[in-house]
């Protein structure tokens, strides 16, 4: 029978190790507590070591967290009444835009007509960034002067859409820290106003243990339905995908694996954790 | 700001000894448990924590407190001198004619922090003028045109050459007549060999002064070994720690000078060019210990 000493020892290496694939503090704690109830009077098979016994239960964890079912992002596409809105939210510089093109190029693939919608009304060369994406990619862009209403650009892109038979409306937003009540006030009526059908956060695979204040403030303002995980092949640990999860309770939809426009891949669980088990 | 919670929370722990004049083990092992947490939580390097948790157990039992000092006093003064060892000086600036080439991850914030130096610099007295390399991502050109005019300062880009080592050298020779050169360079990570030799490049056709890495406050583990890929192919003098203005607390900054064995220069807190300063290591450290 193990008792809570066994565990000790390897939790501690365990906990070491959750944090050094940047997974959350308070997350890494949740697991590891998940893990010691999990195991705690259970009977050892003589054969397995402690340390195999943790691991083992560690898999499970960290798939009850980020295999959650419930919303698959082409799936709702394609059953959305259209045109169906999707509006993008995030940190500075995560990589919001360029998901946003990322995805009208997969949607264009697949046969659905994307406009975009610069929300971005207020960073410097937000404007001529998006517009070159969209020219690359042959999609509409909808946009407004600098210091305009993001709210009435994606209204405006939802109206051009309606009019023109256009599947896919992509509402990019300008980066805000989840600090700035501002724009996040901003962000809000964005999403009141709007109302889209979803709302995509983004966040980086390389952000630390900050990403549970970003995730969970963002989700306050504009409830998320998914995360998009950008910069993964930055050779990052994969623990942010842990700690956004867990707060959001929302999937992990898709990786952003470079800055070329087919680098987007689907989410995998199991390989992130897989991944994660590695080392 | 940079881990502003060490502070409190050690503050706290530190608080317990107050009155005493010895320590036992067991106050240490939870002061250095409580360090432990708050530069975890601050994206600090694990190995890097353990390393300077370590040297504050091993000190605080070790020395002897010097006459008259109280257990916490004592204890303050150990983790306060393996702070200072750790963060150093801030870099050298200084007011004079120089090039500076900045580098770092896509987002990090190298073309907002080549405005906001630039403006720090004409507030100064000198002339600053800032290039842009970045051929790669839409709008660059045009983004760090606008941040360099709200900058008010001198600006060279060219939205229709496509090598970037070429647009560096017309840009030295255009600007000229400024005093400091700020070279914004592509944001790249250390796993993209063609955009590191790229930059290694750069580097060699401009012939920096100094090269600062810009570092999102919110970079996780990874910051120890971009750190090291920068140093190594174009060499790190400096850190700029971006979006301070946010809950990150720019751990990742003290695991990349150590890696780098570097300092930190300047801080960034917003997106506007006025949002910046530089770092103030005594003050720093001071406020994070409140001392
Ligand atoms: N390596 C890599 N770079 C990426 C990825 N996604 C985006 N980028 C780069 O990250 C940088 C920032 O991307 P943007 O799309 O402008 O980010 P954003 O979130 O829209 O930024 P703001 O609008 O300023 O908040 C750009 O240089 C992109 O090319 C990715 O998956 N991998
Ligand atoms: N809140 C806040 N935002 C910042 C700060 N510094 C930069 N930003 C924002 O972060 C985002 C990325 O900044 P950029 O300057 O474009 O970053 P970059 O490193 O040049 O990006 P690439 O050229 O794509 O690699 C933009 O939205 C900036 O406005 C800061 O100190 N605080
Ligand atoms: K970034
Ligand atoms: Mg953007
Ligand atoms: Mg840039």
């Amino acid at each position: 029978v193990i008792d809570e000493e066994d565990l000790d020892g390897p939790l501690r290496e365990l906990e070491l190790a959750l944090l050094e694939s940047d997974v959350e503090m308070s997350v890494a704690e949740e697991i590891l507590d998940q893990i010691r109830d999990d195991l705690v009077g259970e009977e050892r098979k003589f054969t397995e070591s402690t340390g195999a016994l943790v691991e083992d239960a560690l898999r499970d964890a960290l798939l009850s967290v980020i295999d959650v079912n419930g919303f698959d992002f082409e799936e709702a596409i394609a059953e959305s009444e259209k045109p169906v809105t999707v509006v993008f939210t995030g940190v500075n510089g995560v990589g919001k835009t360029t998901t946003i093109a990322k995805l009208a190029k997969r949607l264009e693939d697949q046969g659905y007509s994307v406009v975009l919608a610069n929300g971005d009304t207020y960073r410097a060369g937000a404007n001529e960034q998006l517009q070159e994406h969209a020219d690359n990619l042959g999609v509409k862009l909808i946009s407004h002067e600098q210091g305009g209403d993001p709210t009435a650009v994606v209204y405006d892109a939802v109206e051009y859409a309606e009019a023109n038979d256009i599947d896919v409306v992509l509402g990019d937003t300008a980066g805000r820290l989840h600090t700035s009540s501002d724009l996040m006030t901003q962000l809000e009526k964005l999403d009141r106003v709007v109302d889209p059908d979803y709302t995509v956060f983004v966040d980086e695979a390389v952000a630390g243990q900050d990403a549970v204040n970003r995730a969970r403030e963002f989700d306050d303002a504009a409830a998320i339905d998914g995360t998009i995980l950008t910069m993964a092949d930055a050779d990052s640990q994969g623990g942010a995908a842990i700690s956004v999860s867990h707060v959001t309770g929302k999937p992990i939809l898709f990786l952003g694996t470079g800055q070329g426009y087919d680098d987007i891949q689907k989410f995998d669980p199991e390989a992130l954790v897989d991944d994660l088990l590695e080392d | 700001m940079v881990l502003d919670d060490l502070g409190s929370s050690l503050r706290g722990t530190l608080d317990k000894l107050r009155g005493k004049s010895r320590i036992s083990e067991e106050d240490v092992d939870e002061i250095v448990k409580e360090i432990q947490r708050s530069l975890l939580q601050a994206d600090v390097d694990v190995s890097l924590v353990m390393e300077l948790s370590d040297s504050i157990e091993e000190r605080a039992l070790e020395e002897e407190p010097p006459g008259g000092t109280s257990a916490r006093d004592h204890v303050l003064r150990i983790v306060y001198e393996e702070l200072v060892d750790l963060v150093g000086e801030s870099t050298e600036i200084p007011l004079e004619n120089q090039t500076i080439l900045l580098a770092g991850l896509q987002g990090s914030g190298k073309t907002t922090t080549a405005a906001k130096m630039a403006w720090w610099f004409s507030k100064k007295g000198l002339r600053p003028a800032v290039i842009q390399t970045d051929t790669f991502r839409p709008g660059a050109y045009d983004q760090a045109k606008q941040m360099t005019e709200r900058a008010e300062v001198a600006f060279y880009g060219d939205p229709d050459e496509d090598d970037p080592v070429k647009i560096a050298r017309d840009g030295l020779e255009a600007t000229e007549d400024a005093d400091v050169h700020i070279v914004d360079t592509a944001g790249r990570h250390a796993l993209e060999d063609d955009l590191i030799n790229e930059i290694e490049d750069i580097e060699s056709a401009v012939e920096p002064d100094r090269s600062l890495l810009v570092l999102d406050a919110a970079i996780g583990q990874g910051a120890k070994d971009q750190a090291r890929e920068f140093d190594d192919s174009i060499g790190i003098d400096g850190v700029a720690i971006t979006k301070l203005d946010g809950t990150a607390k720019g751990g990742g900054a003290l695991t990349a000078v150590d890696e780098t064995g570097s300092t930190i220069a300047f801080l960034g807190s917003g997106e506007t060019v006025q949002d910046i300063e530089r770092f103030e290591p005594d003050s720093f450290i001071s406020r994070l210990l409140g001392m």
